[in-house]
């Protein structure tokens, strides 16, 4: 390879890992939030569940 | 008969309020010295740990360039006691339920008891800074402007009271009180505290165009102490009735 | 009762909750297309002059070609979707201590419960610039130290949360805090006009010295992120609710 180009890119490859690294990251965390709130939902539908059984003992 | 009365019944007026709970807390001190003793205390203890810290650091050191820095640690830390304390007494006694059930303008409990704060805090510096001068600037000596460092000292002073004495209210009913007082308490005074350490370095070493950086620094410490005493005045009716 | 209580408080499962889902879907897709844009279409910024010039696709490029900016165009929107919330942290905590409605009170908890979240990418995204650009994982440079302020504010607003039992002196708390917590925001955002550095540029001006090309993706993500953070935001807010009206509806049965 040319060595002016080389030059010109030389910081590319270098910083390719980081910036992989930061949309990474960044997804991860959003993403585990959305798990986050998932899990809440699933935790919320499951009391729900157990109320309605409740409810029909009662009657 | 009604006339007559009238005069007699006349409300107090917001100052006399004021007065009357400044009163309260500075006679209260008087009597016990609690806050100052244990204030001054801590301040100078915290300038032995300094002591030992600064010991291995050797001739090099540039103790001027950090002495801004170190005094306002003193003071922040110092400050955090004090405030930890401030509303201890009313506690105990239930003296603050009594004072909500004056009918008055409750902000100015705020005005009185950042006041009383303030007046503490003042004392203390006071007291360590020329003990702060003693022990470590000795030898070294400040630039000849080193006597403007009182106006950031004050500035700061003012901000940490005011903003301190609302944020001790909300942790006074807290778990764990003191740390989350230092929660709070830090984070919030970050800007100012930084500007102050700024304008204190500025004026103690005095290097060229130290003039700018001091008013610069001091123009956004100002802006911050009153956005936020501003604010802390106008909402401490609600956390204080809470 | 039940309706003398709720009337007047903003409602759940509007016309707003219908919209959240589609707004999280076209938020990803404009933020995606950010992203592909961003790989695409804009240019490399140039950072320091190499020895000779060379010809590349027709141009003539005499700086070597940074990638590291790339992680700018997600990094700002992030940011400025974190101050947002904030933003309506503060309008929720003055509702809240207005009217003295709880339905306020959760709003607000949950409006800094998303910036939190906004706040750590944004973190992660400068540390990852940070660490390649400077060769630190950190350093108190103002407007770093300013953001990671705010977020130790917000730590603390949630610890404080934590740290109350009562509920009425946990929202009156909460929300002056949460008041409190808003003046950082205009200083972190003018931070870099006060003190000029020469990391953070200062983007919204008339001459921001972005090309059109870098700033479509930009403002394409930015579009996108708020996007994402409102329907993040119904998400939580609906889960919250509905967990809040079980536990009532526990209470009730119990007595």
């Amino acid at each position: 390879m040319d060595p002016v180009l080389a030059e010109i890119y030389s910081t590319v490859l270098d910083a390719a890992p980081f910036v992989i690294a930061g949309y990474a990251l960044l997804f991860l965390v959003l993403c585990a939030y959305v798990v986050f709130i998932m899990t809440k939902l699933k935790r919320t539908e499951k009391k729900l569940a157990a109320l309605e059984e409740h409810i029909d003992e009662l009657k | 008969m009604m006339a007559r009365m009238k005069p007699a019944m006349k409300k107090p007026s917001t100052w006399a309020h004021y007065v009357a709970l400044l009163k309260k807390d500075l006679s209260q001190e008087l009597h016990t010295k609690d806050m100052l003793t244990s204030m001054g205390l801590y301040a100078l203890l915290v300038l032995v740990v300094y002591g030992a810290s600064l010991a291995q650091a050797g001739s090099e050191l540039d103790i001027l360039q950090m002495a801004g820095g170190l005094l306002w640690v003193v003071i922040l830390f110092t400050s955090l006691l004090g405030l930890n304390r401030s509303f201890s007494h009313e506690k105990e006694h239930g003296c603050l339920e009594g004072i909500l059930l004056v009918p008055m303008d409750r902000s100015v409990i705020f005005l009185a008891k950042a006041t009383a704060n303030l007046v503490f805090l003042l004392v203390v510096t006071v007291v360590s800074v020329p003990l702060f001068f003693f022990f470590f600037l000795g030898q070294v000596g400040a630039a000849p402007s080193w006597p403007l460092i009182a106006v950031p000292l004050l500035v700061g002073c003012v901000g940490i009271a005011g903003v301190g004495t609302m944020l001790s209210t909300i942790t006074m009913n807290t778990r764990g009180k003191d740390v989350m007082l230092a929660v709070l308490f830090i984070p919030l005074m970050f800007p100012l505290l930084w500007a102050c350490v700024s304008a204190t370095t500025a004026v103690m070493c005095g290097a060229d165009a130290y003039m700018e950086t001091f008013t610069t620094s001091m123009a956004l410490a100002g802006g911050y102490d009153v956005v936020m005493i501003l604010l802390s005045w106008v909402l401490y009716d609600f956390v204080v009735s809470a | 009762m039940a309706n003398e209580k709720t009337a007047g408080e903003p409602k759940v499962g509007g016309r707003l909750d219908a919209i959240a889902p589609w707004a999280l879907a076209i938020g990803a897709l404009l933020a995606t297309i950010g992203f592909v844009v961003n790989f695409t279409v804009a240019p490399l910024v140039n950072g320091a002059t190499v020895s000779e010039p060379a010809v590349i696709g027709g141009t003539l490029v005499g700086n070597k070609l940074l990638l590291s900016q790339k992680i700018f165009y997600w990094h700002m929107p992030v940011a400025m979707a974190s101050f947002t919330a904030l933003v309506f942290t503060a309008y929720y905590s003055v509702r809240f201590l207005m009217t003295k409605r709880y339905c306020y009170d959760v709003r607000a908890k949950l409006a800094t419960e998303i910036s939190l979240i906004f706040v750590l990418c944004t973190m992660v995204t400068g540390e990852m610039w940070t660490r390649f650009e400077w060769g630190v994982w950190w350093t108190w440079e103002p407007r770093l130290t300013t953001y990671f302020i705010l977020m130790l504010m917000i730590f603390g607003y949630f610890i404080l949360r934590n740290a109350v039992e009562d509920t009425e002196r946990r929202a009156v708390y909460s929300s002056v805090l949460g008041i409190l917590i808003f003046i950082d925001v205009p200083i972190c955002f003018m931070i870099t006009r006060l003190i000029p550095s020469s990391v953070h540029p200062v983007i919204f001006r008339t001459d921001s010295g972005l090309s059109p090309e870098m700033l479509l993706p930009l403002l394409l993500s930015l579009f996108g992120f708020l996007l994402i953070a409102f329907g993040l935001y119904r998400l939580r807010l609906r889960t919250q609710l509905m967990e809040d009206s079980l536990v009532r509806i526990q209470d009730k049965l119990e007595d």
